[in-house]
């Protein structure tokens, strides 16, 4: 709460500084993680050195006006004409790649959003705080389990009591009976006597039982339909990888990582050699994190001792999955991300704030993400799938406003004929296309 | 009069059996006798308390497994290779080249691993062209009998061992002998020489004996040609240009020479919409494929190939001094091809089948006569497949035999134990040989005799390089790592020569090798048409091949007669030795896949078989009607001093006085680990073994019955038949699915009718008699007629619609391979085919076609039914193949009995099956008029009783499975998608590049297979697609319109370019009265 309090007024404070370029700013931001992320930090030097003032940085030391832009579109131009440029380039480990689509006001959006970034300080310790305890555990679900057990201890306490008060209460009448010379019912059993009493009040005994019949179906009902469901799985993994720290902290975009989310069926767990395209330089400060980051090395064959050279035999990493789908499901992330234009934080969680070993977020979590369809069936069941697809659009209003050929060549074919216009007539009642409506809740599109 | 089709003589004769089995979707039963009397039903006994017990646990297994989702590992990749993204298949282009088949190949990889075969359509020779035994070559690399490291005298041994052995072996050597198939490789041509000069053998000092032999030998026609052109060539032939095909016992769409290519010639000019359609004339003994897609079919005896080719000559007044006597039928139909040949002069093609050199030399005279040399025939581009040496290996075994060898013997390609005919002493003699080495990936015959085993590389793990014809040359790249410690054979005989040095699984040897040679290879670099000198390798692996056009012959090939020497001649029962068209010779006689494939013509799986005319059968007294409990009677065929007993099967269109038996069966005769696929089966599973523990392999080895007749190898040989004792089960398709005598399935007409006549003659619209408002009675057409409302698939979205062209279709059978190994299709094994329950999705249905003198509505039974009386047509029907899958009907039949919705249709217009949902109820089966859908009888991946056939039985095989594609499992229906995973990810491709679907986006593995593009898939609804306006064509008609369930497949009218006035006397009485409004209603029975 503190810390967001802060970062709220940091935020406050950049605000006022600058005000006037506020959405040149978003756009810096938005450019910044999409290009720059994956090798600069604003206030580390990285796979590239910091960018914090770094216009002031490259004037203080005597550069041409101008050519930091040149060095931007393309190093190589900048560092044959400037030599500040050309001491610049001597950086290592790598060499940087050009951006010739950066104009230069996008540059300065850019380095202007850097220069608004907070000092680090506090906000990086805290940043890695969550990496030492973020080894997962079960505990959660182990403390649910103890109470479980605390219950079934406690019930059969409960119930030896029961039998125990009406021991001595059966004695005490008995006695009682004897003792005022009433004839005393001998030989009856517990279980008779139980009869009697439900006989006389068998109304009450009747509606009783079938409270408790109904409800025991409707549990076993309800527990039936959580077989199978995955909400909430957090396996352990072998690396205590912190989402919130790349991807909050640092800013580094998920398709930097999960690069085949945009070309594949599989977002993809990334490969050691893009782990190491940052984590060459990146050791980590505390030893908790010098400790994970060491297994990339080993998995990689690292030596980050003295040379830094590839030298070990390649081991790859053994992580358990997440968000497994059965065999019989079809999914494809591009799909989704591409065509859907679905944001991963849509079904995977902000996992900006991710701290723990990934888990599949409950829907509960995912409804509070802005701009999410509010869905009440558990995450990753097909329940969940088909509710999103009835709702999501396709499109909003005509499919042709989605400015897509592929579906203007489908909103062209539904005004062909009267049956078919009528059809699209039913789809746009409510002002959406949705994607059942195109077929998005078809047994083929996912079972194949 | 009507034509009448009929599947199988059972169905045309309605045998009791088969009018019983008919009623059937699922001949599931046994008969009470067979099922009692299996000794293994004791042991597999289950008591009524255990079944309780069994029951009870498993519920309770299965609910607590249930409930604990296991933990699934993910591993990425360490370092991940630039041009791998998984879940994103990965294509290569390559070669594929086998001693005998030869095409430019697609590879699809997933994730590393190869899954899938397809011609290359952009690239190479062949247009695209493959075959089954390619497409299913995929899974040989999957085959765990394959050797995994070298072998000294049958256990394991290391490379060092071996090179340093070996290599010591040939530096003693007085005479090495290298005994390879023909070497279309100039790397590998190479570094034999590279070899020959490192053990210093000189062609003058003969210390390197070199042999290229072929299992199958075209030695004849290089001989022929030498006679005729002095040169011993194979000319390249082009049968897109032949206007007319006369074929002389030469199976080209199949087997002879490079059908691959052949195959799409032909597919081009069998389009009756085309500037011209071809005429095709088949003279042959056994009804092969290609005899089937003929227009014209005589048959005769392999005897009589010459009197044919005479026969013709002599209507063009050349006379050869040969015999010109032939049967009536055989005349009438060689004095049709005369006169196709004067009509075309210049433009025909004449293929002779034969081994014999004065066969050879007929049909060099003919071509020369009718001006094809130069036309159609290129003598310039010559193939250099085929190269074998008939007599320098007759002479070769025969020192063998006689303890005269080499010192050294090297096999590369060949398995000569198994294909010669006296391979077994040949066998027993080789390991006398002081050193002898196999290149073998199998412990096969001729590897078992050798003291070393030397694993090459499967094809599609090594780099290889390709000169099939003068001009064309291609490179074949590894798709994979290798899987085992296996050698490219190219490394190794480098590495023998002291070239190149060993250096583990990721070798660059024979790259480098290959590379080297084509940069300093003068048919390359200089080549006119060349451009990038420097660059041309990089295109060559991107394209998979490079044409480097060659200077003409200096002294160009001119044709000059010689003396026709003598012609084969026999005496009684002539037996043709031929291929089958998923078996060929025997190589991958260990790939389920390909011995399940039905025959084309027989429809027979698992077995070889003797082919008779049913006519001399019912003579002979065999039975010429089988089913899943009354087997086929047995016989024992002789020639020379070998006998094989085989079922003998009823083949009309088999010349009378011959009988036919495939080769390529009968592997692993001493039970060599040649793979599990390879032997017979018992019928709960296991391997069935003989009384001394041997495995029994599948069918019999013909290539025993070879003679060498005059230094040539010959294939048709003189024998004797014998009925013996007992019969023997088979499992053919042909008998189940029947279409309850539904004949509007297949519609064909003559080219005459079809350019002559209007689309009412040939290719009726269906009508159905309704009232109109004035109650009097009309007829409209079939598609007026509605139980249902329409699913809403027409003119919304997309609608996915086929059409299949039967004129083109040859029935090959590739598209039903590569459906298999798209769609993970199981393989079941002998014993559940022969019940009917095999799982194709796809199948080909061959239907013979007959004139039939019955009137309308009396039909011929099994009482009055007698060959002797059958016309000639009967002996030898036409044949029409078809394609028969799920028709994706809009009116579903199978949608409306699902009780649990599992089948349902899609906006697209597919039929959809949720495999989870499935019940197994096999409504949907019963209620099919296609006869389509499969059920699971048995959880194949896992059951022992398919441990032996099924792939996906083990943990290698199963690396070929479509990770796109689900697997099923038992209790489930399943049945064509129409590939509905690229259905998706064509759309998604689309979609991603905002554009509308186009041609080409999606394509089925059925349409990737077809070498004649008969196939036609996309999206009915694109005004502008391909399968728009083919379905719109006057041919295009719906198989069984008449039930109104209005399917997504179009047929197109099978035209065939001859005259028959059975036929246009029909069409023409049709057509006629479809235009007086009576309808075709007397098709229906």
């Amino acid at each position: 709460m503190f810390r967001n309090l802060r970062n709220w007024c940091y935020g406050t404070l950049a605000l006022v500084f600058v005000a006037g370029s506020f959405t040149s700013q978003a756009q810096g931001e938005a450019l910044f993680k999409a290009k720059c992320a994956s090798c600069h930090q604003p206030h580390k030097n990285g796979t590239g050195p910091k960018l914090f003032q770094a216009r002031k940085k490259w004037a203080d030391g005597g550069a041409k006006d101008g050519s930091i832009y040149q060095w931007v579109n393309n190093w190589q131009v900048a560092a044959a004409s400037d030599p500040y440029a050309q001491t610049v380039s001597t950086w290592s480990p790598t060499a940087m790649s050009a951006f010739p689509e950066l104009k230069k006001e996008e540059i300065d959006a850019i380095l202007d959003w850097v220069d608004a970034q907070p000092e680090p300080g506090a906000a990086a310790a805290d940043g890695t705080a969550p990496a030492d305890g973020a080894a997962p555990t079960d505990a959660a679900a182990e403390e649910e389990e103890g109470l479980g057990w605390i219950w079934i201890i406690l019930g059969v306490i409960f119930f030896t009591i029961i039998l125990a008060v009406g021991g001595v209460r059966r004695q005490l009448n008995i006695a009682s009976a004897d003792a005022n010379g009433e004839d005393v019912k001998e030989g009856m059993t517990y279980g008779e006597e139980f009869k009697t009493w439900a006989w006389k009040n068998r109304l009450y005994v009747g509606l009783g039982s079938l409270v408790i019949v109904i409800s025991v179906i409707v549990t076993l009902f309800l527990s039936l339909y959580r077989i199978g469901v995955v909400e909430d799985y957090q396996p352990s993994q072998p690396i205590a990888f912190p989402h919130a720290i790349h991807t909050g902290v640092n800013g580094i975009d998920c398709k930097y990582c999960h690069s085949s989310v945009t070309k594949s069926k599989s977002a993809g767990i990334p490969s050691v050699n893009v782990c190491m395209n940052c984590h060459k330089q990146v050791n980590g400060r505390t030893p908790a994190q010098q400790e994970q980051i060491a297994k990339i090395y080993d998995a990689a064959g690292w030596d980050p001792s003295g040379a830094g050279k590839y030298i070990g035999k390649v081991k790859p990493i053994v992580w358990n999955k997440v968000h497994v789908l059965p065999d019989h499901v079809y999914f494809n992330h591009s799909q989704h991300v591409v065509v859907g234009g679905v944001d991963c934080k849509q079904c995977h969680g902000d996992m900006t704030k991710q701290v723990e070993a990934v888990k599949v977020q409950p829907v509960s979590e995912l409804n509070k993400i802005e701009g999410n369809i509010p869905l009440t069936k558990p995450t990753m069941t097909m329940g969940w799938c088909i509710e999103c697809h009835a709702a999501k659009e396709i499109s909003t209003g005509a499919l042709d406003s989605k400015k897509s050929g592929y579906y203007d060549e489908i909103h062209r074919r539904l005004l062909q004929n009267k049956k078919a216009k009528a059809l699209y007539g039913q789809y746009l009642e409510d002002g959406i296309v949705s994607v059942s409506e195109l077929g998005g809740w078809e047994c083929a599109k996912c079972h194949y | 009069m009507t034509r009448k089709y009929w599947k199988g003589l059972e169905e045309l004769k309605e045998t009791p059996e088969f009018l019983k089995s008919k009623e059937q979707e699922f001949p599931s039963q046994m008969s009470v006798e067979e099922f009692l009397s299996d000794e293994n039903l004791i042991e597999t006994s289950t008591a009524r308390r255990d079944f309780l017990k069994f029951l009870g646990f498993s519920v309770a297994a299965a609910t607590v497994a249930a409930c604990e989702a296991p933990v699934t590992k993910v591993i990425p990749y360490v370092n991940k290779p630039e041009d791998v993204t998984p879940g994103m298949p990965t294509w290569y282009a390559s070669t594929y080249y086998d001693g005998q088949s030869y095409a430019s190949i697609l590879v699809k990889t997933r994730e590393g691993r190869p899954i899938y075969i397809k011609g290359n359509k952009d690239f190479g020779i062949v247009n695209g062209g493959t075959n089954a035994q390619i497409i299913a070559s995929v899974l040989g690399l999957y085959d765990s009998a394959r050797l995994q490291g070298p072998t000294y005298n049958g256990s394991e041994t290391t490379w060092k061992q071996l090179d340093s052995a070996v290599m010591s072996g040939l530096k003693s050597a007085k005479k090495m002998t290298i005994v390879t198939n023909t070497i279309i490789s100039p790397s590998m041509k190479a570094a034999v020489d590279q070899l020959a000069l490192a053990i210093g053998a000189t062609p003058e000092n003969g210390k390197l004996n070199h042999i290229q032999y072929d299992a199958v030998s075209y030695a004849g026609m290089r001989l022929a040609n030498k006679e005729n052109f002095g040169a011993e060539i194979i000319p390249s032939y082009d049968f897109a240009k032949a206007k007319t095909i006369v074929s002389v016992g030469a199976d080209f769409l199949t087997s002879w020479l490079m059908p691959t290519a052949f195959a799409t010639q032909y597919g081009t000019r069998r389009n009756p919409d085309g500037d011209w359609m071809s005429k095709h004339f088949q003279f042959e003994s056994i009804m092969s494929v290609t005899g089937s897609n003929a227009d014209y079919r005589g048959m005769i005896k392999p005897s009589e190939q010459a009197n044919v080719l005479s026969y013709i000559l002599k209507a063009f007044n050349v006379s050869t001094g040969v015999s010109t006597t032939l049967s009536a039928d055989a005349a009438k139909v060689a004095d049709a091809a005369v006169k196709a040949l004067k009509a075309s002069k210049g433009e025909s093609i004449v293929v002779a089948g034969s081994n014999n050199k004065s066969v050879q030399m007929l049909a060099n005279k003919l071509n020369n006569v009718l001006g094809a040399y130069g036309v159609t025939i290129n003598l310039n581009e010559k193939v250099n497949l085929f190269k074998s040496e008939d007599a320098k290996m007759n002479a070769f075994v025969k020192d063998v035999i006689g303890g005269k060898a080499s010192d050294a013997v090297l096999f590369l390609g060949v398995n000569p134990v198994y294909t010669l005919s006296n391979g077994k002493a040949f066998g027993e003699a080789l390991k006398q040989v002081k050193l002898s080495v196999s290149f073998s990936s199998h412990a096969d015959e001729t590897a078992v005799n050798c003291k070393y085993i030397s694993p090459d590389h499967h094809a599609l793990e090594s780099w290889a390089d390709y000169n099939p014809t003068t001009s064309h040359f291609a490179v074949a790249q590894p798709t994979i790592r290798p899987l085992f410690d296996t050698k490219s054979a190219l490394e190794t005989m480098l590495v023998w020569a002291g070239k190149a040095n060993r250096s583990g699984k990721d070798s660059k040897v024979a790259h480098e090798f290959i590379r080297t040679t084509w940069e300093t290879s003068p048919a390359l670099v200089s080549a006119p048409g060349i451009a990038d000198k420097t660059n041309f390798w990089n295109l060559a692996v991107h394209n998979s091949c490079i044409t480097a056009p060659q200077a003409p012959d200096a002294t160009p090939l001119v044709f000059t007669d010689a003396k026709i020497g003598s012609v084969p001649s026999a005496s009684g029962l002539e037996v043709v030795l031929y291929q089958k068209a998923g078996i060929g010779i025997g190589a991958q006689a260990n790939n389920p896949w390909l011995q399940e494939l039905p025959d084309p013509m027989t429809k027979v799986t698992w077995d070889n078989y003797i082919t008779m005319n049913p006519s001399e059968m019912e003579k002979g007294g065999y039975v010429t009607t089988y089913d899943q409990e009354h087997g086929l009677n047995l016989a024992t065929v002789t020639v020379g001093g070998a006998s094989v007993t085989l079922p003998v099967y009823p083949l009309p269109g088999q010349a009378p006085g011959t009988v036919g038996i495939a080769l390529g069966y009968g592997r692993g005769e001493n039970g060599e680990a040649i793979g599990k696929a390879a032997f017979q089966t018992k019928e709960y599973g296991g391997h069935a073994a003989s009384e001394d523990g041997k495995l029994i392999p599948i069918g019999a080895n013909v290539f025993r019955f070879v003679q060498n007749e005059n230094g040539t190898m010959a294939y048709e040989v003189s024998g004797s038949i014998k009925k013996t004792e007992g019969t023997y089960s088979i499992a053919a398709t042909q008998i189940h699915h029947t279409v309850m005598g539904r004949h509007s399935i297949v519609r064909e007409t003559t080219l005459d009718t079809y350019t002559n006549k209007d689309k009412e003659a040939y290719n009726p619209a269906h009508m159905l008699q309704k009232l109109d408002k004035d109650g009097n009675h009309v007829e409209r057409p079939v598609s007026e007629f509605d139980l249902w409302d329409a699913h809403p698939v027409e003119k919304i979205g997309h609608r996915w619609g086929m059409t299949i062209d039967l004129s083109s279709c040859i029935g090959c059978g590739s598209c039903l391979i590569a459906c298999q190994s798209e769609n993970n299709v199981p393989v079941v094994g002998k014993d559940e085919v022969r019940r009917g329950r095999e799982m194709h999705w796809l199948r080909i249905d061959r239907y013979f076609a007959s004139e039939e003198e019955a009137a309308v509505g009396t039909r011929k039974d099994a009482e009055t039914f007698s060959y002797d009386e059958a016309e000639n047509a009967a002996l030898n029907p036409k044949v029409v193949h078809m394609p028969m899958l799920c028709h994706h009907c809009n009116h579903a039949p199978c949608e409306t009995v699902c009780p649990v919705a599992a089948t349902t249709h899609s906006n697209e217009g597919l039929n959809q099956m949720a495999y989870n949902r499935c019940i197994g109820t096999r409504y949907c089966a019963n209620n099919c008029p296609y006869k389509v859908r499969r059920f699971n009888w048995f959880n194949y991946p896992s059951y022992k009783k398919f441990t032996e056939v099924n792939p996906a039985q083990d943990d290698l095989g199963r690396m070929v499975l479509n990770p796109d594609v689900t697997v099923r499992t038992r209790g489930v229906m399943e049945k064509c998608s129409f590939c509905v995973q690229r259905i998706q990810a064509g759309k998604l491709v689309a979609k991603k590049e905002s554009r509308p679907v186009m041609d080409g986006d999606f394509a089925s593995a059925c349409v990737d297979a077809c070498p004649t593009n008969a196939i036609t898939v996309g999206d009915w609804n694109d005004l502008k697609s391909m399968v728009r306006s083919s379905a719109d064509d006057k041919r295009s008609y719906q198989a069984l319109e008449e039930v109104g369930v209005r399917p997504n497949i179009w047929y197109k009218v099978k035209v065939r370019n001859e005259k028959n006035d059975v036929l246009d006397a029909l069409q023409v009485a049709e057509g006629h009265h479809a235009a007086k409004g009576h309808g075709n209603n007397k098709k229906h029975h």
